[in-house]
């Protein structure tokens, strides 16, 4: 049996996020003159905020695309709801393929177990079984570049050691549909580079890249297409040539 | 990466979906049981790494309580220790397993926010790795139960069949109790503390240290009404050799029936909230 090509496809996809524990009134006073963020509203007593409001994407194989937007446009929640993390309110999303999400690199690290229980634990989160982990071991610990560390707690880790051991364990696994968060800029001058050719192989082998970033010269390496995403309300996909024309407009 | 190859993900479509919905979360944890047990050994495994004994500091932290609680309290209850000792030791062990499983059902879905928010896995799969972690301790612990069982020769009495029912129906009901604190934990803060005084006001109101017949008749309704007790009755009387009063089963049948048919809707009503309470 041939598995379906890989897509993505969202159709009027809605995404409200309750917020607890406020007044709407007196944050709507206060919000009503920013531009970032989604939509307030109040809908059974309860604030909520609309962070996708019937959003249509189709990407196909091949397709690379860069998510822009201001702070609270919705990029995040997009790749979430991507992800499967977040189940939409209206509308429709349907993915063909392994997804990976590298959305944010220290959450689902355990910052009391040491560097390699966690590489065990993203491998079999990622359906890995304990023996493809063990095979792979060797060569995710020698890209984290943290030898005698990884039998150390992660809490002794710095910021830039934790971000190359959940970059290593999170790249290890073969994706269709690769997920990225504007985190991308990690780890020292050294680390960028490697981490900059693994995630070019990784996005080879993808079958579809989504990333957020506020990068423009980051967006043109890696996309071949662009999505603005304002107030969560998205552009129409363009080609990543007109990305100068979308950032204006 | 997800083994889903497939994922769609709808708005509300009515009750009924959401049921559905909630009975294709559970299965997929099912189908994924392993993910649970890894996840529930990772988290035993990497509490005790580093330290020397590893995790037979389970045991013997308990093995200590045991014998501590058991010679003092058979002395002021003034019964004899060879009949105390067993009593206090499984009493504490399974008691244990239950309020554990409990407690820390507040932590399930808390804990687990960074999974839950950037992968597809099912929710169940937490719900299952409190409850596994907590049975990878019993089995810990279950050393002790044995060592007692041996040295005092109630070994040769118990009625170990009976007594594997009995954690059936335990783990059945800690089960759905951790899954529900899990789930208003999630959205209200201060249940974990609530849950922590319920769990130990259980602990004083329950003969886990006390026996039971030192409870004067009238008082009976304490025992009766109280789901710990049953429990704990279900896996430690057959384990002493004694018998299993029958409303004791018909009590914990009804709870887990009750308890899953409350548990299962609120999930079904809230599971598209969880991860964003979290
Ligand atoms: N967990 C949450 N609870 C409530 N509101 C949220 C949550 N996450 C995001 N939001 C809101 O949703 C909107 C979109 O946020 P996000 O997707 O993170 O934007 P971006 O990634 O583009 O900066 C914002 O208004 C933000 O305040
Ligand atoms: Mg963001």
């Amino acid at each position: 049996m041939k598995a379906p090509p890989v897509s993505i496809s969202c159709q009027d996809l809605t995404l409200r996020f309750p917020v607890y524990g406020v007044d709407a009134k007196s944050l709507k006073k206060h919000l009503a003159k920013i531009t970032v963020g989604g939509k307030l509203a109040r809908s059974h007593g309860a604030t909520e905020v609309t962070a996708l409001s019937n959003l249509n994407l189709e990407l196909k194989a091949g397709d690379r695309l860069g998510l822009v937007g201001h702070n609270g446009s919705g990029k995040t929640t997009l790749l979430r709801a991507l992800s499967g993390a977040y189940e939409p309110d209206e509308g429709t999303i349907e993915v063909q393929g392994h997804v990976a999400a590298l959305l944010d690199l220290n959450l689902g690290i355990d910052p009391t177990a040491t560097g390699f229980d966690n590489i065990r634990l993203r491998g079999r989160i990622a359906g890995l079984s304990s023996k493809e982990i063990d095979q792979r071991l060797p060569e995710i610990a020698e890209f984290s570049g943290l030898g005698a560390f990884l039998a150390m707690p992660v809490k002794t880790y710095s910021a830039g050691m934790q971000a190359r051991l959940a970059f290593a364990a999170a790249t290890a696994v073969e994706a269709d549909v690769l997920l990225m968060d504007e985190w991308i800029a990690v780890g020292d001058a050294d680390f960028q580079k490697i981490a900059h050719r693994r995630l070019l192989k990784l996005v080879e082998r993808a079958g579809i890249l989504v990333l957020a970033s506020h990068d423009v010269e980051l967006l043109r390496l890696y996309c071949n297409k662009v999505m603005r995403l304002e107030g969560g309300v998205a552009s129409a996909v363009t080609p990543i040539k007109n990305l100068d024309e979308l950032m204006a407009a | 990466m997800d083994t889903a190859t497939h994922m769609l993900r709808t708005g509300r479509r009515g009750a009924l979906f959401e049921v559905q919905m909630a009975l294709r979360d559970l299965r997929a944890s099912l189908q994924r049981i392993d993910l649970a047990w890894s996840l529930a050994w990772h988290d035993v495994v990497s509490r005790y790494r580093g330290s020397i004994l590893g995790p037979l500091w389970i045991t013997i932290s308990m093995g200590v309580m045991v014998l501590g609680i058991g010679l003092l309290w058979g002395e002021v209850f003034r019964v004899s220790v060879h009949d105390f000792i067993p009593f206090v030791a499984l009493g504490i062990v399974f008691f244990g397993t239950v309020t554990g499983t409990i407690n820390e059902g507040c932590d399930t879905f808390v804990q687990a926010a960074g999974m839950l928010s950037q992968t597809s896995l099912p929710m169940f799969t937490f719900v299952w790795r409190t409850v596994f972690r907590n049975l990878i301790n019993l089995g810990h612990h279950l050393v002790i139960v044995l060592a007692v069982l041996v040295y005092f020769g109630s070994w040769r009495t118990a009625n170990y069949p009976v007594a594997a029912m009995g954690l059936i129906f335990l783990v059945l009901n800690a089960a759905w109790l951790s899954m529900l604190v899990a789930i208003v934990s999630a959205r209200f803060r201060d249940i974990p503390q609530i849950v922590q005084s319920i769990t130990q006001a259980a602990a004083i109101m329950t003969p886990v240290f006390w026996p039971p017949d030192r409870i004067p008749a009238r008082y009976h309704l304490i025992l009766d009404l109280n789901p710990f007790y049953h429990l704990l009755q279900a896996v430690r009387a057959p384990l002493m050799g004694l018998g299993v009063a029958p409303h004791t089963y018909l009590f914990l049948a009804g709870m887990a029936v009750v308890g899953w048919a409350l548990t299962f809707s609120l999930f079904a009503n809230t599971r598209r909230r969880i991860v964003h309470y979290l």
